[in-house]
């Protein structure tokens, strides 16, 4: 909590104006099932905020804190989700982020406190914050000490 | 317009067959991430009878950034200013994509219940909370009346 004052009036007065004239940036909600594999992931991210402006002016100190932190991501399990995931209800059925049932073979992330997403969905959330979606466990602050203070 | 992720549609669903006691959001005929909620002033709270008009929407990148969300219905209490602007750290730094609009909703009616003078976005509001609960609470019930309880 606090810092509310701070945080400059950016905030629509009216909602309705951002009714959504957003054209191209639909794709990475669009495909959560969508299978890659490990080493092109990189390509799928995101910068966070997702401001197209900033995008394009990233210092060279930005850029390498992108890339450590996908470094660190990376260090993350993956695994197949499999027809005993499914039968043994140990993993739920759906995925917290996207809310779409995780089918058999899917990319599955797992973070240090067993909390289970689609690969595509957790990253792109681990990219704006080391944290676990649904328990805000950090992501390893060990691991994370240890890759961003080099 | 753009397709709308399938997890806008489920939330809209479920918010539909399993409305929230005390809340109801409704999607915008014309845009789909902009609803039209209400909320009822919880029990044994000064905003108790009241009905609160707020306006909430979803971002473009929505569930990986906070829907945004603001009072319409003039409101006295110390973390909303005079805007409707909400002070409340799930929809700031304490966002997760697990969050939903049904639970960003029940957050707000519980900071109804339990104002926060400590940490407040309406300073006179919150600095007269806290100098004299009384009279702020008196005025919060007369604010409730004379804007949240009006049949329009």
């Amino acid at each position: 909590m606090g810092n509310c004052l701070k945080s400059t009036s950016t905030d629509d007065l009216t909602l309705l104006n951002g009714r959504s004239n957003d054209s191209a940036r639909e794709s990475i909600d669009q495909e959560p099932n969508l299978q890659f594999q490990d080493h092109i992931q990189p390509n799928f991210y995101s910068v966070a905020g997702g401001s197209n402006t900033v995008q394009q002016s990233l210092t060279e100190d930005e850029q390498i804190k992108i890339a450590k932190r996908i470094g660190l991501i990376q260090h993350l399990p993956i695994t197949q989700y499999t027809d005993e995931n499914f039968q043994s209800k140990k993993v739920p059925s759906e995925c917290d982020i996207c809310m779409n049932d995780f089918v058999v073979g899917d990319s599955i992330r797992y973070l240090p406190c067993m909390h289970q997403y689609h690969v595509l969905c957790v990253d792109n959330w681990l990219m704006r914050s080391l944290t676990c979606p649904s328990c805000c466990e950090p992501v390893d602050a060990s691991l994370l000490s240890s890759f961003e203070n080099v | 317009m753009a397709a709308l992720p399938r997890r806008i549609i489920k939330e809209t669903q479920r918010l539909m067959q399993e409305p929230v006691p005390g809340i109801s959001a409704v999607p915008d005929e014309s845009n789909a991430r902009y609803f039209h909620v209400i909320v009822t002033g919880p029990e044994d709270s000064p905003f108790e009878g009241g009905l609160f008009k707020l306006e909430l929407f979803l971002p473009e990148d929505y569930p990986m950034s906070a829907p945004k969300v603001r009072f319409i219905t003039k409101i006295y209490h110390p973390n909303i200013d005079r805007l409707g602007r909400i002070c409340l750290d799930i929809l700031k730094d304490k966002w997760s994509p697990a969050l939903q609009i049904r639970t960003v909703l029940l957050s707000i009616q519980a900071l109804l219940s339990a104002p926060n003078p400590d940490d407040p976005l309406a300073n006179d509001v919150a600095e007269l909370w806290k100098v004299n609960e009384a009279e702020a609470i008196r005025n919060a019930k007369e604010w409730t009346q004379r804007y949240a309880m009006e049949d329009n």
